[in-house]
């Protein structure tokens, strides 16, 4: 019987000697330990053209939401791009830009968001905190139990090239979702203006069904037309080591978030298993 | 069901009001060709351990076969990480720190192996370029210099996915020139190793190894190679791709391959999209 010892300097010769691509030196890497960096921290989305492109009467609430959910929890907020993100792949689609130059477009807007609802929380000494300085998140969460951060991923050109189409497939819920995940947070909650997840996109359709929980087979397996959640999320949240559940909740209902923080099930539950 | 507020206030667009997952609705708005950004550009990757940390009697020539390119190419040189990448993984690993931090610590390795390239090649007006300029100011640094270097790592750090087996990054250092080739609408990317191509076996393996001159990404795929001197990641990526087509994977220490391969000689290994 191999000691942990043996078989992490068992990966150490397989990592110095062996093709990155070998699938035995792969493997190995799984008995390396798993060691969660932020474990009481929860990352929530804030949903740009669901929630911020309201206006006041949706974000003030949700603020004030924020602000108590502070007291008691410490939490990581991320912001989508919404409406004006529309506007620019539409338009630079159009023009035939590839998808990294969308990507850089949305990140701006992800941005203008997040700077929104900086100066909206600052009386609460709550700041926006750009990936480049994520090295001080520990303290912000300290100091603060909160920070903000503009949602988009930073893949810039990187950014992976759709099937169709050259709207960026990894934005601002992929974006959050990293997040949470990378940092073993808590939970991960994504804050829309839906109840969930529904079997069709409820704006317009009377017949979408709600669905309280589901797993990412399941929801794979139904292929539905639309759906509230950027699909290759539900790839990353299958290969998960953390986070591997993410609940949907509806920001324009009072007290949701603070529910949500806590535990409660009160919107869409996907799991990976 | 909705409470009481107000409406999103919308900017006109083609894609206004929709989720961006409803394909029949995305696909019209955005399904013009892309347009080739540097439809001149050249990408070539050299090898972090296959190259870089064989030292000065690897890296010299493919310096001065660099060089001699410069005459009639403008290229983005893009270095691997090696063996720092691999021993900063097994002390992350060994800490238990995720994934997207062992991407993020690889990376600064390979950035060091673009530094010492750039400094080689300094005289000629090259220089190391981060990640920011090369995806704002690429076109700028390639009117004034013959070629930059740059990670070859791409800036996917703290954001990088959780791979379906084990720790280690997904995209590496031959994922971040095709990306970034794709974006630029480059015209060629060549990866420089230090073996001759893709082979039936590991030819450090087993001589009885072949190269394959030419194969399609799917069908490598399906072949379940062992080992493969590129990134698995690329072979799906490129199916994917607008503009790159085909990759070129050739042997660094074989001088002229470099040259041979950046004017469109078939050596080594073509992987094309099928």
């Amino acid at each position: 019987m191999a000691t942990a010892m043996d078989e992490m300097s068992e990966l150490h010769s397989l990592l110095m000697t062996r093709s990155l691509t070998d699938d035995e030196l792969l493997r190995a890497t799984d008995v390396a330990p798993d060691y969660r960096i932020l474990p009481e921290v929860s990352v929530l989305k804030i949903g740009g053209q669901s929630l911020i492109d309201r206006g006041r009467s949706a974000v003030y609430p949700v603020v004030e939401q924020l602000a108590a959910a502070a007291k008691r929890h410490k939490i990581m907020i991320g912001t989508g791009a919404g409406t004006r993100a529309r506007h620019l792949y539409a338009l630079a689609a159009d023009l035939g830009l590839p998808t990294g130059v969308l990507t850089d477009l949305g990140t701006a807007v992800a941005g203008q968001n997040a700077e929104m609802l900086g100066y909206l929380m600052a009386k609460q000494g709550i700041t926006v905190v750009g990936v480049s300085a994520f090295s001080g998140l520990p303290l912000f969460l300290a100091e603060r139990n909160a920070v903000i951060f503009p949602g988009m991923p930073p893949y810039d050109m990187w950014q992976h090239v759709p099937d169709e189409g050259t709207v960026p497939p990894y934005r601002t819920d992929a974006g959050c979702y990293l997040v949470a995940e990378v940092y073993g947070c808590k939970s991960m909650i994504f804050v829309k203006d839906e109840d969930g997840l529904y079997t069709a996109n409820p704006k317009g359709n009377g017949e979408a069904t709600f669905i309280p929980r589901i797993t990412v087979d399941e929801l794979v397996e139904m292929n539905l037309p639309d759906m509230i959640i950027e699909r290759p999320v539900l790839d990353l949240l299958r290969h998960a080591r953390h986070v591997t559940s993410v609940q949907i909740i509806n920001g324009l209902k009072p007290g949701l978030i603070e529910r949500a923080l806590d535990g409660e099930h009160v919107g869409t539950i996907i799991s990976a298993n | 069901m909705t409470a009481q507020t107000a409406e999103t206030i919308h900017v006109p667009s083609s894609l206004m009001r929709q989720t961006l997952l409803d394909r029949d609705l995305v696909l019209p708005a955005t399904g013009r060709p892309v347009i080739k950004l540097l439809p001149w550009l050249k990408v070539v990757k050299i090898g972090g351990h296959s190259i870089m940390d064989r030292g000065r009697d690897a890296i010299l020539p493919v310096v001065e076969e660099l060089v001699e390119a410069f005459a009639d190419h403008k290229l983005l040189i893009t270095t691997g990480a090696g063996i720092r990448g691999r021993h900063v993984y097994s002390v992350g690993l060994d800490l238990g720190l995720p994934t997207g931090v062992l991407a993020a610590l690889a990376a600064t390795d390979a950035e060091k192996n673009g530094h010492i390239l750039a400094a080689l090649l300094a005289e000629h007006g090259v220089v190391y370029l981060p990640h920011s300029s090369v995806a704002h100011h690429l076109p700028v640094f390639l009117s004034a210099a013959p070629g930059v270097v740059a990670n070859a790592y791409p800036p996917y750090h703290l954001y990088e996915f959780p791979p379906a087996v084990g720790r280690i990054p997904p995209h590496r250092s031959d994922t971040g020139p095709l990306l970034l080739a794709d974006a630029y609408g480059a015209a060629r990317l060549v990866y420089v190793s230090d073996v001759d191509g893709i082979s039936t076996a590991d030819p450090k393996d087993d001589p009885s190894a072949e190269l394959i001159p030419r194969i399609g990404a799917r069908e490598l795929a399906a072949r379940g190679l062992k080992t493969l001197p590129i990134d698995r990641i690329v072979l799906q990526i490129l199916g994917s791709a607008k503009h790159v087509k085909e990759v070129q994977i050739v042997n660094g220490l074989t001088r002229g391959n470099i040259s041979k391969a950046l004017a469109g000689d078939h050596v080594g290994t073509i992987v094309h999209a099928d």
